[in-house]
């Protein structure tokens, strides 16, 4: 009777997942198949399902009209220094909230939390006049960057990770004479690895796919990330859409083979605090 | 020449639930020069947390620490010449036996040579050649409590703490270890201290016990006068197994009456009761000092008390008797072929030359000058 219902329950979810898996695909798909379809087919935006003819016209004409590889640079280089900076900021920070005693640890940590009950759009003023006016680091990456260097989600992340790791791996390196900072970076970063290679990963995902800031910063095309040039370029050239798809499969693309490279961390990050190191 | 001396120790933590709480309180003792001495009590009384101020991993909240001829009070734990062994083992899981060996003496910038040297002979002496280039993770678990012993070893430090280092081992492998551990402390001539919760374990590996209950140090002494001459009721029912018996008496003209018996004392001990004439006393009996009847060879057997058994279980090498004396359980530890039915009377004799007294009041013993 058991084993039965079990079957029924999995074909069910099988079943649900399925359906899921293909609305979730389609538009993928489509954005795919639209951007190797000739202009004629393009310009009236109904791609067939099934393609009769290929063409690469519509990567042609995206490139070849926008900034785009200096769009791709941008957002590689602010993902990536973005990335570098939360992992070695969060953890060291995750870290000594998680391990290390020292006065107001547990206030400033509640401090930093409680910063995060605040809406974005709350502080976006304020943190648009400090950069632009203030500062006067309009259309630069480091006004990009700045306000990203760590978040507070990241820091709260690392310190609920560092938690999980045995407190006596750094009793035993202090007793074995390490520094504190060697304690971090000898012993604490390398049986990290898992929990920064997920924050890596997710903050990469998350700095590409910014839009609004990076709109907000920069005014000369040369400085726009993929994704806000991507907006610019579609508010140009409303009709082309052939191109367009192209831009958006470009500006996509970096995502879809990092999740097929980094598959396991992507399921690793789910589970995450979940599980004792 | 290290020795390891604790002047009144104390050490608070300040818990948000349990607000400021003592984990270790008065802590006196003086550990000599290469003995090695065992820390024993049930567990959150403190072994760790006193273990950890020798080490400099906690910093005591009031009193002083000596290791050898210095107070290292505000010393690192680097700067105190001590390695420790931890109950988990503690192995870094990303780098080889190898590395792991080497780590400390690396961060000490000792030469290549030296740090060579010295990882061989640990490696030699725990049987590691083979597997230094292996990962922890690709290591038993006795192995790796090997792994964990040389890491101390290779320091080559003057006092060596050990955190329930086999209590993570099965019961064959412990008893092995165990053997090993005694073996290794002649060869090394060094100071031990050692923490368990296991009084087998106390008993078999101290040259001297420190007993502890509730942050507090109740008895410092070798096992057989631990065994024989228990300070107080905790020591005396913690040492031991079966553990020791109480059963409430009354001293009356130099005899001590129990439920079910009326031992007639010996004029020493009954002069030493003296004080306690007409009032409420506790005795104790190890359960392997009270013997079937027709078993009892080697005593007198003019101390007999007459109980209704209520449990047997045969050990193979003993029977236990479970019955009651007033309120309280009672063990004897008898002779397998001892005669005895379950609800049915059973004599049985008192070794008087065992007993044990006890204040009830103070639980403390009764000295018998
Ligand atoms: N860092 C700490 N903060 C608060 N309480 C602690 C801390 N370490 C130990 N304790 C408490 O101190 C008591 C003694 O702990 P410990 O020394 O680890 O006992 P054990 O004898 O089992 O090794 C326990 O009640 C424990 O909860
Ligand atoms: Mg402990």
């Amino acid at each position: 009777m058991q084993q039965k219902s079990k079957v029924v329950l999995v074909g069910v979810a099988t079943f649900v997942l399925l359906i899921w898996a293909l609305i979730t695909i389609i538009p993928l798909y489509w954005m795919i198949i639209g951007s190797f379809q000739d202009s004629a087919a393009s310009a009236s935006f109904n791609p067939r399902f099934i393609p009769d003819s290929w063409s690469i016209a519509p990567y042609e004409r995206f490139f070849n009209k926008t900034n785009a590889f200096r769009w791709l640079f941008n957002s590689l280089f602010v993902s990536g220094v973005l990335t570098v900076t939360n992992v070695f900021l969060a953890s060291l920070a995750g870290y000594a909230f998680a391990k290390l005693k020292f006065p107001g640890n547990k206030s400033v940590f509640w401090i930093l939390l409680s910063t995060m009950m605040i809406p974005s759009q709350v502080t976006l003023i304020p943190l648009y006049v400090l950069i632009i006016n203030i500062f006067s680091l309009g259309d630069t990456y480091t006004a990009i960057i700045l306000p990203s260097l760590v978040t507070v989600g990241n820091i709260f992340l690392m310190k609920q990770y560092m938690s999980s790791l045995p407190t006596s791996l750094i009793h035993a390196a202090r007793i074995d004479a390490c520094s504190e900072f060697g304690i971090f970076y000898k012993i604490i970063l390398p049986i990290a690895k898992p929990g920064l290679a997920v924050l890596a990963i997710f903050t990469f995902v998350a700095q590409w796919n910014e839009f609004f800031w990076p709109l907000l910063v920069t005014r000369s095309s040369s400085m726009r990330t993929i994704q806000v040039g991507l907006a610019s370029f579609k508010f140009a050239e409303s009709t082309d859409y052939g191109a367009i798809m192209a831009g958006a499969t470009v500006g996509a693309l970096p995502m879809i083979i990092l999740f097929f490279a980094l598959q396991k961390y992507f399921l690793q990050g789910i589970t995450v605090g979940a599980v004792k190191g | 020449m290290a020795r390891v001396v604790f002047n009144n120790v104390r050490k608070e933590f300040v818990d948000e639930k349990k607000g400021t709480f003592t984990a270790v309180e008065n802590s006196e003792f003086v550990i000599e020069d290469k003995e090695f001495v065992v820390f024993v009590g049930p567990s959150g009384c403190g072994k760790t947390t006193s273990l950890r101020m020798i080490a400099g991993l906690e910093r005591q909240t009031s009193g002083d620490i000596i290791i050898g001829d210095r107070i290292v009070n505000d010393l690192h734990p680097k700067d105190r010449d001590i390695a420790m062994v931890f109950q988990d083992y503690a192995l870094y899981p990303h780098m080889t036996i190898r590395e792991n060996l080497s780590f400390g003496l690396k961060n000490l910038k000792k030469s290549k040579a030296e740090i060579e040297q010295q990882v061989k002979q640990a490696s030699s002496i725990l049987g590691l050649d083979e597997l230094l280039e292996r990962k922890p993770r690709e290591l038993s678990g006795g192995q790796r409590q090997r792994v964990a012993v040389g890491r101390a070893i290779v320091r080559n430090p003057q006092v060596f703490l050990f955190d329930e280092p086999l209590s993570n081992l099965d019961a064959k492998l412990r008893i092995q270890m165990r053997v090993e551990l005694a073996e290794l402390h002649k060869r090394l001539g060094a100071t031990i201290v050692y923490v368990t919760h296991d009084q087998v374990e106390a008993m078999t590996l101290g040259e001297r016990i420190v007993v502890m209950s509730n942050g507090i140090i109740q008895q410092i002494a070798p096992p057989t006068e631990l065994y024989n001459k228990p300070n107080n009721m905790f020591v005396a029912g913690f040492i031991g197994s079966p553990a020791m018996n109480f059963m409430d008496a009354t001293i009356e003209n130099g005899k001590a009456f129990v439920e079910g018996a009326q031992i007639a004392l010996p004029q020493a001990v009954a002069d030493g009761l003296k004080s306690y004439e007409g009032k409420k006393i506790i005795v104790g009996i190890r359960p392997e000092h009270l013997y079937g009847e027709e078993f009892a060879h080697t005593v007198s057997k003019e101390h007999t008390m007459d109980v209704t058994v209520q449990v047997i279980e045969n050990l193979g090498a003993d029977n236990l008797l479970y019955f009651k004396v007033g309120s309280r359980m009672v063990t004897a530890r008898v002779h397998p072929e001892t005669i005895a039915r379950l609800g049915e009377r059973k004599r049985l004799v008192i070794d008087i030359s065992k007993l044990h007294f006890f204040d009830p009041e103070t639980t403390q013993r009764i000295a018998l000058s």
